[in-house]
This record gives C-alpha cells, structure tokens and sequence, in this order.
C-alpha cells in the first residue's frame, strides 16, 4: 500500500544507512576468507538441521551481484529481505529528494500469519534443499 | 438511541435515530438528524433542529430568540488522561547536563528499569539511538584498555599456542587464516582499528536486533505502539554493556542482563504482558545467538582440529 508521507523519519533513514551497510558487505566481503568464512552455525552444528537464518549470507552475496535464482536457491526469504534493504534504501533517497510517498504496511492479523507461514516455509525450504 | 438532556430547559441535546429505523424515509440526512455538534429543541415551539454553535440564536421554526447551551465535555479516555511522558534524563540532557543526564539514565536502566521506560518518549529515536552507541563504544574501549594489561600473562600463551599451531603444515588453510588473524587481533593498531569500528557495529546491530525484535514482535501481535516502542527498549537496554569494562565475565553478564532488559523495555513501552514481551525478545536472540556463537564454535572446532582431538 502507497500513501501520502512527508519526510522519512530518523529511524527510515537510518533503516536506510543499515541496508546500505548490509549490502556493501555482502558486495565486498569473499565468501571464502574471514570474517565470512569463520562463521558456521552452531545450530545446525549441534543438530544437524539449519536455523531459520542458515544461508542468508549466501543469499545476500548473491543477490547484490544480480543472481537471484542461486540466492532464492539458498534462502528465499533472505533474498527478499536483501531486495527490500535495496528498495528501501532507494526511496529514502527519493523521499529525500521529495517524493511524497512511503510504502505503508498494515498490521493486519492476515499480515501477520502470512509472515509467521513465510518465515516457517522458509525454513522448510532450506531444511529439504540442503544446499548448505 | 439515548436522548441526552440538557439542564436548563433551553434545548435538548441527542442522537436521532438512524434513517433505516424510519421506513419510508430517504436514506440521506433528515431534519432533526445530527448534522452539526448537537440537536436542539425550541422551548416555544417544541420543534427540533440541528446547530453547530451553541449560544443566542433564533429558532429557525418558528423565530423565537433561545440560547443553546455548551455540549457537555465528553469524558476523558485513558489516553488523555496518560500524561505525556517528560523524556528519560538522557533525553533532558540538555537541562541536566551531559555527565548527570548519562549517569541517572544508566543508574535506572539499571535498577529502576521500568521508571525509565514509562518516562522514555517515542519521537527521540535519535537520542535513543545516541545513548546505545555512546555507552556501547565507551565500556568497550575502556574493557579494553583494563583488560590489556590484567590478562595480559593469558594473551601471551595463547598466542605462543597459536604461533606454534600456525606453522604446522596439517592445518587447513582457513584455520591459519583464522590463527594470523587470532595473532594479529592483539596488536595496538587492531584495537585502535576496531575502537573506531565499534560505533558503527553498534548502530548496526542495535537495528538489526530492533528490527528482528519488532518482528516477532509483529507476528505474535505484540507491537502495539509501532516501531518506535522497540526501538527504545532496545536502545535503552545497552545500558549493561557499562558491563564491557569488566574484563573477562563483563560481557557474559552484560549480555545476559541486556536481553532481559530488552523483555521489560518491551514490556513496558508496548504496554504488553510479561509473557508476550519475553517471547518477542527471547525468539530473535535465539537466530541472533546463532550468528554470534558462530564464530566462537568454529573456533572451538579449528583448535580442537589443529590439536588433533576428534
């Protein structure tokens, strides 16, 4: 839903600085080196199954360098969430410049299930592919 | 429909009933349909019109002069009768002074927890956010400072393991990364590398745990005052990490005692129970303790390897 805002707030802007952050990391830091390549879940360590964030990074890394089908392939939520801090981080500059308008989300009990089912598929998704 | 009336026998003050009760009616408004603040009736002719003001006026029926008396106040609603919170003492730093102002803001975080939420105000997210990078990168700095030279016997064994560990060949390559990286973390320019860093790690994770929080948040319908709400308690729950100045069990228990001041931050400024803060705090530290242990258990699992343990 679009609708009629002033200015971003402080906490739109710095969403926007943080989605900034997040994907320049994603786009300069290698897979294969440290800081990225000393992580490894303790989670699915433990267990033997990946946590709900398993592959995100993967995700990330791929998906700032515009190959969406292996990022969805690793977490598709993730990738989402990595096009949103790009679409976010654009329309604050635009509402920066004086667009009037700001997505609006509803906090809406539908909204709110489609989330808690998006978050739960995605999991499945990423226990049954088992690319990591 | 409850007719309301008014003393003084002027006018009389109501709702009319709805144009579906009265059949044959146009569905638009009728005459004596409330169109303005109230519906008065005329003393003289007892006809029934609506005005907007109150006050002297003439009947429009009939013409006689009567007065409309001011609409009693509706009652007030718990919201009106919530002040407006006057700010934590950081936010009034600039009547209390900088020092004072962080200092009473930490000593509540701290012991009167729930005072300092109910006082924070929502549209001070900067300030908010200030305070969370400013404590964070302060302690930490100074926890490493004071840990130097008090571990500083530790550090070097651990480092005459690892320079011995990193020259044998059967170590795989990652891990002797990890080991010239372990060496090189306690050179002063790393320190004074990641003192700098700090504010901006800070800032990074305080929204990524604030965003994650107002999440879960979100989907177990518990964000009743929006962002915002999360915010703040999140921001003011880095108060602990004063604990980071505390070398070696500091930032265990600062840790701990951010997260369930994270649960009463989120308790009190979403005006939520105990039981629903606790699990929108409780959730994202689980993913989140993933991503921060990660580290510490892949290191674990490199030594255990490079020492030739199973």
């Amino acid at each position: 839903m679009i609708a009629r805002a002033g200015r971003p707030s402080a906490h739109a802007l710095a969403f926007a600085g943080v989605a900034i952050l997040l994907l320049a990391a994603a786009a300069v830091l290698p897979l294969d080196a440290p800081p990225l390549a000393l992580f490894a879940c303790p989670f699915r360590a433990a267990t033997g199954l990946p946590c709900p964030g398993c592959g995100a990074t993967r995700a990330f890394h791929y998906a700032v360098r515009g190959r969406f089908c292996e990022a969805l392939s690793f977490s598709p939520l993730a990738t989402l969430v990595a096009a949103a801090c790009g679409a976010h981080a654009v329309w604050t500059v635009l509402r920066l410049a004086g667009l009037p308008f700001a997505p609006r989300l509803e906090n809406t009990p539908r909204a709110r299930w489609v989330a808690a089912i998006a978050l739960l598929a995605n999991w499945i998704f990423v226990s049954v592919q088992g690319r990591l | 429909m409850k007719r309301r009336e008014i003393p003084g026998c002027f006018a009389e003050v109501g709702i009319a009933p709805p144009p579906r009760k009265l059949l044959g009616r146009p569905a638009g408004p009728a005459v004596d349909v409330l169109e303005g603040a109230v519906l008065a009736r005329c003393p003289s002719c007892r006809n029934t019109f609506s005005t907007d003001r109150p006050g002297r006026q003439d009947c429009p029926v009939c013409g006689k002069p009567l007065v409309v008396p001011e609409p009693p106040a509706a009652p007030p609603t718990p919201g009106d009768l919530a002040p407006e919170p006057a700010g934590t003492p950081w936010e009034r730093r600039a009547e209390l002074g900088f020092f004072t102002a962080w200092m009473q803001t930490l000593q509540q975080a701290l012991l009167e927890p729930g005072k300092l939420f109910a006082s924070a105000r929502l549209d001070r997210g900067a300030a908010q956010l200030g305070f969370a990078v400013l404590n964070t990168s302060v302690f930490w700095a100074l926890g490493q400072l004071l840990e130097r030279p008090l571990l500083m016997g530790q550090r070097d064994q651990l480092r005459r393991i690892l320079e011995g560990m990193s020259g044998n060949p059967d170590v795989a390559p990652v891990v002797q990364r990890l080991l010239e990286a372990q060496l090189q973390a306690g050179s002063p320019s790393w320190v004074v590398a990641l003192a700098l860093l700090t504010p901006v790690f800070t800032f990074l994770l305080l929204y990524v745990n604030a965003a994650l929080t107002h999440g879960i948040a979100v989907i177990l319908g518990q964000a009743k005052r929006g962002f915002p709400a999360t915010f703040a308690a999140c921001a003011y729950a880095c108060a602990p990490l004063a604990l980071l100045a505390v070398p070696a069990c500091g930032s265990i228990v600062g840790l701990i005692w951010l997260v369930a001041l994270t649960a009463v931050g989120m308790k009190v400024t979403h005006r939520i129970s105990t039981t629903g803060a606790a699990a929108s705090v409780l959730a994202p530290y689980f993913v989140l303790c993933c991503l921060m242990l990660a580290a510490f258990g892949t290191l674990t699992l490199a030594l255990r390897r490079a020492v030739g343990q199973p």
